[in-house]
């Protein structure tokens, strides 16, 4: 049994991985970048080795350096996080044969349910629904692709074999623009997975990304802990999730047939540890299979607070071979919690990532909030990592009560130095289709806009007008005492000139 | 004498008075005010008629952008003079500078989809940029004519370097 483990990540589930970790008194080590020599995560852990350049692929993304770390340190265990190394198979091979513990699936688990088609065909023979593809037909050329599309049914997606979050994923309406889209996706999917191949899938109109979350020993023992609603999304990424979801609410009979499917799903590939369903469920209530994470999801912290389970502390019990502590009966959801992804990116200009030091972080506190984050003011934003800030979770009794939290929560919350998608959040709080629960996953890219005027708020223009206007007056104040203003036939230079003279 | 302006917010024109430190009159109608910066940030805290507003303040390009309640505004802020002589002007005789698309963040140029010479329209993509894991689209800010193209795809940049230019 281990004593140590090591953190192959960054940001902050490194630092919900370290804080885990004290608390069942592990050590901790912690692997940075050159980036990421000031990082939270290397000031929190107990010990911290440098392991390559600022792109990933020369450090976090360095298995082989990973493991040498950790046999260094005498760390008796790893732990992926999510993201980088967390879905290898070959990576997670490797550790076992360092004789050293994975915090995660066995290896053959993430091969079985990493490759998207190997994953569809194991879980429908164990008689879970699938949504209707080219499920489990390998590697197909484009003239076979297009020849199938048809019988699938338009519209459809395009989706990379070893995707995932959107990278290789295209919408296509018709056969006369599917040839086009393959070329786009399988170039993204090669470039973002080093494999171009793609499978078609069919396009569930007003579908509804609704996960369960999975934790099974090493003992036999598989149980759900509920479900996660995902359906907020912007080009395939999560934006902001909630537990439970509005769509199953009260239908108990529901969440019970999921959760038994989840739990067959899981059982299906013999897996070990914390994981994730991922389905798709139409108008009609009924649901398929659309893939497992076999990982830690981003969106835990929401089941954590609903459930009282402590994920992280679970998965690491369960990779010292301890038996769950938990009963399928003993899970209940209580309340409702909700999830809001901070990026550093501009709303206001169609999501661009920003970069930068943070001059200043004010985070929301008080009762029913959660802050996971990796930052600190004086920390810098740089573009080699994705661009999550923090996950802002709040919990409330009711539903309405845990938005009127977020929207209290998001008020306080002040990032300064880089642009942040904090607005976006408030205005999705104060939006109607949101408050009813009546959104799929197009809800954002669709009928969301941020100017749009439909969803119409309370608006203050004139105070902006005299903030603005008073700024401005302090600023011309300021130039004044340097400059005199009306005197504009003199070169500014002079007048400095002039007023260094008068002092002296 | 009152120092004045005229703030101007999507075509709505606020006329400001300053009277002294502890008021303005918003278009003629008395106001108590009490404004400060919070701490050395561009955040400030208004009190208006004993009501408190917080804002978070910057300025980009000529205009002010001030998030307020979760809604940002954009206002343009000028003093009477300098209104009356764009009025003077005609209004819409604007100068017409080029424009230079900069790199936003340092990255990698995946397409770009424009050839020197081509018109494009206001949100036209001029250049895709992978960084930060996302593939980014740079849309053109007005139409114009596609001119000086110094970047291909493949090529890495760095923050702020021009990659082609509007006209």
């Amino acid at each position: 049994m281990f004593n140590k483990v090591l953190i192959a990540n960054r940001g902050e589930i490194a630092v919900r991985i370290i804080r885990a970790c004290r608390e069942l008194g592990i050590q901790t080590v912690a692997v940075f970048s050159d980036a990421d020599r000031h990082a939270l995560h290397v000031r929190y852990a107990d010990e911290a080795y440098h392991i390559g350049a600022s792109p990933s692929r020369e450090s976090y993304l360095r298995g082989d350096k990973i493991i040498e770390v950790a046999l260094k340190s005498g760390a008796g265990a790893i732990h992926p996080g999510y993201g980088f190394l967390a879905e290898r198979a070959d990576f997670a091979q490797a550790v076992l044969d360092a004789g050293l513990a994975f915090i995660g699936p066995k290896p053959s688990s993430i091969a079985a349910m990493g490759d998207k088609a190997v994953a569809r065909a194991t879980v429908s023979k164990a008689g879970v629904p699938v949504v209707p593809g080219t499920e489990g037909e390998g590697s197909l050329s484009d003239e076979e692709l297009l020849a199938i599309a048809p019988q699938i049914g338009f519209p459809l997606l395009i989706k990379a074999t070893a995707g995932g979050g959107g990278k290789g994923m295209r919408e296509v309406k018709s056969l006369e623009e599917m040839p086009a889209l393959l070329r786009v996706a399988r170039r993204e999917a090669e470039a973002a997975f080093g494999d171009g191949n793609v499978y078609l899938e069919k396009l569930i109109d007003g579908a509804r990304h609704i996960e369960f979350q999975i934790l099974a020993d090493t003992h036999g023992n598989v149980i759900h802990l509920g479900e996660r609603e995902c359906s907020l999304q912007r080009r395939h990424q999560k934006l902001l999730e909630e537990s439970p979801s509005p769509f199953i609410d009260d239908d108990e009979e529901l969440r019970r047939a999921m959760g038994e499917v989840a739990v067959r799903a899981a059982q299906a590939v013999g897996y070990v540890n914390a994981g994730t369903i991922e389905f798709l469920v139409d108008k009609d209530k009924k649901f398929y299979f659309l893939e497992m994470n076999t990982r830690l999801q981003v969106e835990h912290p929401i089941t954590e607070l609903v459930t009282g389970v402590d994920i992280v502390k679970e998965q690491i019990r369960i990779a010292r071979g301890r038996q769950l502590r938990y009963r399928q009966e003993d899970i209940r959801m209580k309340g409702w919690a909700i999830e809001c992804r901070i990026n550093a990116e501009d709303p206001y200009n169609d999501f661009m990532p920003s970069t930068g030091v943070l001059t200043h972080i004010t985070p929301p506190t008080g009762p029913g909030v959660r802050v996971d984050t990796g930052v600190y003011p004086g920390f810098e934003i740089t573009p080699y990592y994705d661009s999550l800030i923090s996950k802002l979770i709040v919990w409330g009794e009711t539903r309405a009560e845990a938005i009127l939290r977020m929207r209290r929560a998001l008020e306080e919350y002040r990032i300064l130095g880089v642009h942040t998608n904090i607005p976006f959040h408030q205005r999705l709080m104060d939006s109607h289709r949101f408050m009813a629960g009546q959104f799929d996953t197009r809800f954002v890219e669709e009928r969301f806009s941020l100017g749009s005027a439909q969803e119409s708020v309370e608006t203050h223009p004139d105070v902006a007008a005299i903030i603005a206007a008073l700024v401005a007056h302090r600023q011309t104040q300021r130039a004044a005492q340097f400059v005199h203003h009306n005197e504009r036939d003199v070169s500014n230079w002079k007048w400095v000139g002039r007023w260094e003279r008068m002092r002296r | 004498m009152n120092v004045r302006y005229v703030a101007t917010i999507n075509g709505t024109d606020y006329l400001i008075e300053i009277v002294d430190d502890r008021r303005v009159l918003l278009n003629g109608q008395i106001c108590e005010v009490d404004f400060a910066a919070v701490g050395d940030q561009p955040i400030y805290s208004l009190l208006l008629d004993g009501k408190s507003y917080e804002a978070y303040v910057y300025s980009q390009e000529d205009e002010w952008q001030v998030l307020l309640l979760g809604n940002l505004y954009s206002v343009r802020v000028e003093d009477e003079r300098e209104k009356r002589l764009r009025a003077a002007a005609g209004g819409r005789v604007m100068l017409r500078s080029e424009f230079h698309l900069k790199a936003p963040m340092p990255g990698l140029v995946i397409a770009v989809p424009v050839i020197e010479g081509q018109r494009v329209q206001k949100g036209d993509v001029l250049v895709i940029l992978e960084s930060m894991k996302m593939q980014n689209e740079l849309k053109s800010p007005r139409e114009g004519v596609v001119t000086r193209i110094r970047v291909a795809a493949g090529d890495s940049v760095e923050q702020s370097q021009t990659m082609l230019s509007i006209v």
